[in-house]
């Protein structure tokens, strides 16, 4: 029996976890609205998944030389992605060992050394210190320096993907993304690809998990949400997202994938390039995709779409952070990629499709966004939890996975299906009562 | 400042106050009139930089990269019953200040500086959001009429704080 007048803010954190656990119940396709506008929830969230999972930081070819750096944020915290004279790229936690400065204040630059703008301490960009003004007059000489490097922050990186964890006993990052990978590959690993320009950044009044879930699982949205881009002619008709595969993968991990796709969505001269880096399974796939939009827990999604703009198909690659701000704010941190060897012309129009679609202006973009500051609306305050309003997670839970799909997962051979929510879900409250 | 300079300005000024007229009042059809087959509308990405370091906006990256075709797309969206980021539309009131003659040929074509200030409001929600910026307009005199060939608006936020760009800037 489901107690009505229940308060998360008076419960100890057993106690929430308990509640969680009877109240969320990803297999039977229930979600509870409070997990998307309690701030206890939200706190909790922060410990039991940001500061545990992997979380993406950046792109390789964002620092592609030597000395080379961006900040960015890691689960609430300034961190500096450098590439060292080594060409090693490093990690370290914002903040100077002396007395606590944040070190770098821009987005993205190149350096060999950072100079602290407090008291001059000076750090090698592979963290050493390795200056102090006056040192030998003031610390007689027995400064440590050895002891006062930069705070090291664990990264990883796959296919380009730079990842950052707080946790000190990680999965490998290999492993966290497990079978997944042969999908990120098709997005972001089918051959070289290079983010082009800064990522596009723009707050959002949303929770951050509508987001997540969205491109998770939400090719259904497209026919009503989206429709005025059949009405334009963009996309064949309203029920063009329909057709495909959704695909789930452990860990909350789970794509879409649009097919067939009566024309190749990408540069033709780089089918060779293709070849080399994806399997021959995987190629076949590329070779027939439409669109391919999919989610890496918690909140990294990445988007294949292919349109067509002044009567011509063009697809354009991005991948975007749903960055928690509070429980009903995110920012929406977006980057374009592109393959770095395809034709000057493809890859000005992909980026135009690109700025056109899913920027911040973008016209699929924008009445996402609408709609997720209106179900944050709804889901906030107390009611959600007092009356225990769920949502409806059961869409294609008659569904029997397919067995012949060439990539690996459990695959249902149709889009419109709510499986890869249920998946998201079901990893989510894994976490958060571990 | 003689006296075509001064009737320049009064020109350039009343134009952008009836274009700021027609967004917020969401005649976009009459709005898009006032675009040159040429056009060039652009928003660039703006990025924190070391010191003093400039531009401190991308040359790679943008909101907004339109040409006259893609913005026709974007109107023509707008008018379709399924435009859900803009429906009901927000209310949006340009305030247009500052605005400088950079360079003019008589009946030929004209360069104009111009503060730009956008309060966006939506729904019943109490928040409203302010874009800030500076915008460089290109203007060609064609069929005995200024129009618009190319906007630059240079925003002063590098992280946008609105929903989206549903508007024009
Ligand atoms: S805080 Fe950085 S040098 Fe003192
Ligand atoms: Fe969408």
């Amino acid at each position: 029996m489901i107690k009505t007048d229940i308060c998360l803010e008076e419960m100890t954190q057993r106690e929430i976890i308990q509640y969680l656990d009877e109240t969320v119940k990803p297999d039977k396709g229930v979600i509870p609205a409070y997990i998307m506008g309690d701030p206890v929830i939200y706190d909790l969230e922060h410990k039991k998944v940001f500061l545990k999972t992997w979380l993406f930081l950046g792109h390789e070819s964002e620092i592609p030389n030597n000395g080379d750096f961006i900040t960015r944020d890691l689960a609430g915290h300034s961190v500096i992605i450098s590439r060292g004279d080594d060409g090693v790229i490093r990690g370290f936690y914002n903040m100077c060992t002396h007395r606590g400065m944040k070190l770098c204040r821009a987005d993205k630059g190149n350096k060999g050394r950072f100079t602290c703008p407090y008291h001059g301490f000076t750090f090698k960009n592979n963290g050493e210190l390795i200056g102090v003004p006056m040192q030998k007059d003031i610390y007689g000489g027995n400064l440590d320096y050895k002891s006062m490097g930069l705070h090291q922050v664990t990264i990883d990186m796959y296919k380009g993907l730079i990842f950052g964890t707080w946790n000190d006993n990680p999965e490998p990052l290999s492993e966290f993304l497990g079978d997944f990978k042969w999908y990120i590959d098709l997005a972001v690993g089918r051959t070289h690809m290079e983010v082009v320009g800064p990522p596009q950044r723009f707050v959002i009044h949303s929770q951050w998990k509508i987001g997540a879930d969205n491109f998770v699982s939400d090719s259904y949205h497209t026919m009503v949400t989206h429709g005025s881009i059949a009405k334009l002619g963009m996309v064949p008709n309203a029920a063009y997202s329909k057709k495909g595969y959704q695909v789930s993968a452990k860990n909350g991990h789970g794509c879409n994938i649009g097919m067939p796709n009566p024309v190749f969505a990408f540069p033709e001269e780089l089918i060779p390039e293709y070849k080399e880096n994806l399997s021959d399974k995987q190629f076949e796939v590329l070779s027939n995709l439409k669109n391919l939009i999919g989610t890496i827990f918690p909140n990294l999604s990445f988007l294949v779409s292919h349109t067509e703009v002044k009567g011509e198909a063009i697809s354009n690659t991005t991948i975007r952070l749903w960055r928690p701000i509070a429980v009903n704010k995110m920012e929406v941190i977006t980057w374009f990629l592109v393959e770095k060897n395809a034709p000057e012309d493809w890859k000005r129009r992909s980026r135009e499709a690109f700025i056109l679609t899913f920027s911040p202006s973008g016209i699929f973009e924008q009445d996402d966004t609408e709609v997720f500051t209106d179900i944050t609306d709804a889901a906030s305050g107390p009611i959600p939890l007092s009356k225990n309003f769920k949502y409806n997670y059961t869409m294609g839970r008659h569904r029997v996975p397919v067995k012949d799909f060439a990539g690996p997962g459990t695959v249902y051979n149709d889009k419109f299906s709510e499986a890869n929510s249920r998946n998201f879900y079901r990893y989510w409250l894994d976490l958060m009562k571990a | 400042m003689n006296i075509e300079k001064v009737l320049a300005k009064y020109t350039f000024e009343q134009w952008l106050y009836d274009e700021a007229k027609l967004l917020d009042e969401i005649e976009f059809d009459e709005w898009f009139n006032l675009m040159h087959p040429d056009l060039r509308y652009e928003m660039p990405v703006r990025v924190n930089k070391e010191g003093m370091e400039r531009p401190d906006y991308s040359e790679d990256m943008f909101a907004f990269q339109d040409d006259i075709n893609t913005l026709k797309i974007r109107v023509d969206r707008l008018k379709t019953e399924f435009a859900w980021a803009e429906m009901p539309p927000s209310r949006t009131r340009r305030f247009v200040s500052n605005v400088r003659i950079v360079e003019l040929e008589e009946a030929e074509r004209a360069v104009v500086d111009s503060y730009l200030l956008i309060y966006r409001s939506r729904s019943t929600d109490i928040h409203h959001d302010l874009i800030s910026g500076e915008r460089r307009d290109e203007f060609k005199f064609f069929n005995g009429e200024w129009k618009l060939s190319k906007r630059f608006f240079l925003v002063d936020q590098t992280t946008l704080n609105t929903r989206n760009l549903a508007i024009f800037v």
